[in-house]
């Protein structure tokens, strides 16, 4: 049997109305120029993308809903297994920040209770056409106790960060029960460093 | 990409000397010696399609030689495309260009072909 190479896996997944960029911030390449055609029809379904946080390697698994909200068919089997949620809406879209609530009952209802959640309002890159600003996203995420920030998959702004805030918050809560079951395990206060999370060093 | 003649080179103890990775944007997909050669002959979409083709007219080309990986975990970074007919077919995480290979549901093996990326330590 092959050696592990990693320490930890995530599972991650995009939620959000149709349009507001999810697959654009899961797959930031979105220029079909170089985008083959073959690839482009049948699309893509996930990825794995590795990074390294607090001398742990860990493995994401990300993967977006295909344009199953369509359907409003997002249920339990898609949430199985999910220890990550980017809720994402479009600043440009008010009806995507106001289903945001619409998306959170949803995953109360089918996902794992303990699952990280981070909102990301997406397009911030498109200023003349917003109509959500930054503060209403950040008084709905503070509501509900969750992580919050602006993104443009077009302009790659903030996108590995999300991730990797996201994979940090999912880490505090997995190491706190691997110190439970392996109290040998020397458990890394990271409070130190909460200033400065490692995002930079990782998804490189 | 890497050239066939080139290919025994890049084997060592069956396995690859080298990282491997995108020949467009060098996304490194795989570390060294995690892959294990394999030979078949499959055939695999080509990464450019012609622009004038009918839907029906797939074109793909024979390929030969792969590194196999058995757990998809292994990759350092790899899109998998949607199945079609029991494959999904393997992209660069960063660029999506491909396809690079293909992953078989039944066996849920990943075969990465050896003349569609780079090999390389930087």
């Amino acid at each position: 049997m092959a050696k592990k190479t990693y320490d930890l896996l995530f599972k991650l997944l995009l939620i959000g109305d149709s349009g507001v960029g999810k697959t654009c911030i899961l797959f930031r390449f979105s220029d079909d120029a170089f985008t083959s055609t073959f690839i482009s029809t049948i699309g893509i379904d996930f990825k794995i993308k590795t990074v390294e946080l607090r001398g742990k390697k860990i493995k994401l698994q990300i993967w977006d809903t295909a344009g199953q909200e369509r359907f409003h068919t997002i249920t339990t089997s898609y949430y199985r297994g999910a220890m990550g949620i980017m809720l994402v809406y479009d600043i440009t879209n008010e009806k995507s920040f106001e289903n945001i609530v619409k998306w959170l009952r949803n995953i109360d209802e089918h996902a794992n209770e303990d699952v990280e959640k981070m909102i990301l309002g997406n397009k911030c890159d498109m200023s003349d056409k917003r109509v959500v600003n930054k503060e209403r996203g950040e008084a709905i995420a503070r509501e509900h106790g969750i992580r919050f920030m602006e993104t443009s998959a077009k302009s790659n702004i903030n996108i590995e960060r999300a991730f990797c805030e996201l994979a940090e918050a999912i880490l505090d809560k997995t190491s706190g029960r691997e110190s439970a079951e392996n109290p040998e395990r020397v458990v890394i206060d990271r409070k130190n460093n909460d200033k400065a999370p490692g995002y930079n060093k990782c998804c490189a | 990409m890497t050239e066939e003649s080139n290919f025994a080179a890049q084997i060592e103890n069956d396995r690859n000397k080298l990282s491997v990775r995108c020949q467009f944007c060098n996304c490194l997909m795989l570390k060294a010696n995690e892959g294990s050669y394999c030979e078949q002959e499959v055939d695999v979409p080509l990464m450019q399609q012609k622009q004038d083709r009918s839907a029906e007219a797939l074109q793909t080309e024979k390929l030969r030689h792969f590194w196999l990986i058995k757990d998809m975990m292994t990759f350092e970074n790899i899109g998998f495309s949607h199945t079609v007919d029991g494959r999904k077919f393997l992209v660069c995480a960063d660029c999506e260009r491909g396809p690079v290979g293909y992953h078989e549901l039944a066996s849920k093996f990943c075969y990465l072909a050896l003349g569609r990326v780079v090999h390389g330590d930087k």
